[in-house]
């Protein structure tokens, strides 16, 4: 028995109903197959980017804010953390390392953050480059994306990129320059669009004590308790779980926020499920329509057709043969839409990534995962499954009446 | 050597919903000679199509036999009779019935995919030659840009195919202007000697009928004469 002859020529005969059909069906499975990938994306990503960030302190406020601008660096205004509670900390015999995160200004869109030469190089994790660890509060090391020469000098613009003043710009820091001594490797994560300056250079840029005594061109800590500025946010690096936790549970209430960005991000992530697990319902509802639309658009046909398959009967063709013909047409048009849908799926998460990345700076992983595999496996086995009853029913009308028919 | 065909208290009557069932064909006997060629005539609605719908096993009679030399149609369920139809017998419509998209070649040569992953080289050979016989020159060309008469040669082709011994024509001229309509007649009549097969052939076209050895007549379902 060879029903593929027949089952492709009429196919071709109706190539555009047909390559419609293809494309309803991808156009759902997509939807469900896109969802689903960027969502994982999404939740990889963004925690492979909060990686480094064991615990993060603030002033009391939106725990998710001071995650999403500390470790993500969306721009908003934190309330600062008193400078003596940074010093506190940084004498915490518990922390790896320990460094301010002071943002405010930038450089033509891309934030420079006064940071301490241990987060530049992640307590070690990280090798530069090009280049070196800023060594003076008039050096800076550079992010990965960031389109700066190593020896470049630049001039700070107070505010985040998006405030500005009356004539479009923000306002030069005068006097105040920093020199590309360093370029860090790429991450993945916001930070690669980022200038890493000595937290003590944002300090004296906006007129604030230094953090250490007078004439003292010293950076980083140990700073001095009397001269250390507010800071919006300080990121600790635990030297273990057990001290992750007693850092956070010391730094709760008086005044500060401890928070574990993991959690945070944990917390979001929940949320965003919610809104994922009804994108995917919408979207397999979406499926499912479009397979019973489909269905009843076969059933159509399969009326208009009831005399040529009358005559294939005629012609002594067996019901196994019929049966496979119109099969093989509605299951080869779910198959194909399906594999299509994953394609189309994929192509459209990989898409947004790259949209998202552009945007956020977050590098999102995207793959095809179990989730993906069952949603097409669904779609094709379930429109496989619904095949069988139009096919059915064509080998079960009588042969005479349809010859009979005026059709 | 072909068949022949006994028809023994056939009837096909039809249930109506509160009324006596609707007997639409009553023949109570029928013979048909072995490689001879019989006409079956009557006017529209007098049971023709349903008569060779039974003697192919299309349609399975509401009471009697038929008698195909020692097969009964009547007593085989559909699956036997769709596969003693494909085994005996070649069918002639009125309307072509070849399918769309495929070309000449590939419409004669549909039956054997019935049973046949592959086509065999040779059946594959007799299909063109067939082909060439009735008179199609481009086997490769679509069946559906071809002329009506071009497209019921094609369909003689197919009926013969599998060299067949019963050869069944519903109105094979009908469709077909008097010139191509007598050409088609010869040929099938022809070709059907030629397979030494039994022909019967339905027909209100008195050119072909005359080419019969006998004709039947059909009145309101039952056999009233021959000629």
């Amino acid at each position: 028995m060879n029903p593929f002859a027949l089952a492709w020529a009429d196919l071709r005969r109706a190539r555009w109903a047909a390559l419609a059909l293809i494309a309803l069906i991808a156009v759902a499975v997509a939807i469900g197959v896109g969802v689903s990938a960027q969502e994982r994306a999404i939740r990889q990503g963004g925690a492979r980017a909060a990686n480094d960030f064991d615990i993060v302190i603030g002033a009391p406020g939106s725990q998710t804010q001071l995650v999403l601008t500390a470790v993500y660096l969306q721009e908003a205004a934190l309330p600062l953390v008193p400078g003596s509670v940074l010093t506190r900390v940084a004498a915490e015999p518990g922390a790896k390392y320990v460094s301010p995160l002071a943002f405010g200004d930038s450089l033509r869109g891309q934030p420079i953050v006064g940071v301490t030469a241990d987060f530049v190089t992640r307590g070690g994790r990280l090798t530069l480059a090009d280049g070196r660890v800023f060594a003076s509060d008039e050096e800076a090391v550079i992010g990965a994306d960031v389109k700066l020469a190593l020896g470049q000098k630049i001039t700070p613009t107070h505010g985040a990129s998006h405030e500005k003043d009356a004539a479009g710009d923000g306002h030069n820091h005068e006097g105040v320059a920093y020199e590309v001594v360093g370029r860090l490797p790429r991450t993945g994560s916001p930070w690669d669009r980022a200038i890493l300056v000595p937290i003590e250079a944002v300090w004296e840029a906006h007129a604030l004590p230094s953090g250490h005594a007078a004439g003292d061109e010293k950076i980083g800590s140990p700073w001095d308790g009397e001269n250390v500025a507010g800071v919006p946010a300080i990121l600790v690096k635990a030297a273990s779980v057990a001290d992750a936790y007693r850092l956070r549970a010391k730094y709760r209430g008086d005044g500060v926020m401890a928070v574990f960005p993991g959690e945070v991000l944990v917390d979001l992530y929940a949320t965003m499920g919610d809104v994922r697990a009804m994108m995917s319902g919408l979207a397999l509802a979406a499926q499912c329509l479009v397979l019973v639309s489909i269905l009843i658009g076969v059933l159509a046909v399969l009326s208009a057709r009831r005399r040529q398959i009358a005559v294939l009967r005629a012609l002594g063709a067996p019901r196994g043969f019929v049966f496979a013909v119109i099969w093989l047409q509605i299951a080869g048009l779910v198959a194909a839409g399906a594999v299509l849908g994953l394609g189309l799926g994929v192509g459209a998460a990989y898409g947004l990534s790259q949209l998202a990345e552009a945007r956020f700076g977050v590098a999102l992983p995207l793959s095809i995962g179990p989730d993906e595999w069952t949603t097409v496996a669904i779609a094709a086995g379930l429109g496989m499954v619904l095949a069988a009853i139009p096919a059915a029913i064509g080998y079960r009308q009588s042969i005479a009446a349809a010859l009979k028919a005026d059709l | 050597m072909a068949p022949a065909l006994c028809l023994d208290g056939v009837r096909l009557a039809y249930p109506q919903p509160g009324l006596a069932p609707m007997i639409a064909l009553d023949v109570p006997e029928l013979a048909v000679r072995a490689g001879s060629r019989v006409g079956i005539a009557g006017p529209s609605g007098s049971g023709k199509t349903s008569l060779l719908h039974l003697i192919s096993g299309i349609e399975r009679p509401s009471a009697g036999r038929i008698l195909w030399n020692d097969a009964d149609l009547a007593a085989m369920s559909e699956n036997a009779r769709d596969r003693w139809r494909r085994e005996h017998v070649g069918l002639v419509f009125q309307e072509f019935h070849l399918f769309p998209g495929l070309s000449a070649l590939a419409n004669v040569l549909l039956p054997l995919r019935f049973d046949h992953l592959r086509v065999p080289p040779e059946m594959a050979e007799r299909a063109k030659a067939l082909l060439a016989e009735v008179g199609v020159a481009s086997p490769d060309r679509s069946a559906d840009v071809m002329s009506r008469g071009e497209r019921q040669r094609i369909a003689i082709a197919r009926a013969l195919l599998r060299a067949p011994r019963i050869l069944l024509a519903d109105e094979p001229t009908a469709n077909l202007d008097a010139e191509t309509g007598a050409a088609v007649a010869e040929l099938l009549v022809e070709r059907a000697a030629a397979a030494g097969a039994t022909l019967i052939v339905i027909s209100h076209d008195q050119a072909l009928l005359e080419r019969l050895d006998v004709t039947h007549r059909l009145v309101a379902g039952r056999l009233v004469g021959a000629s």
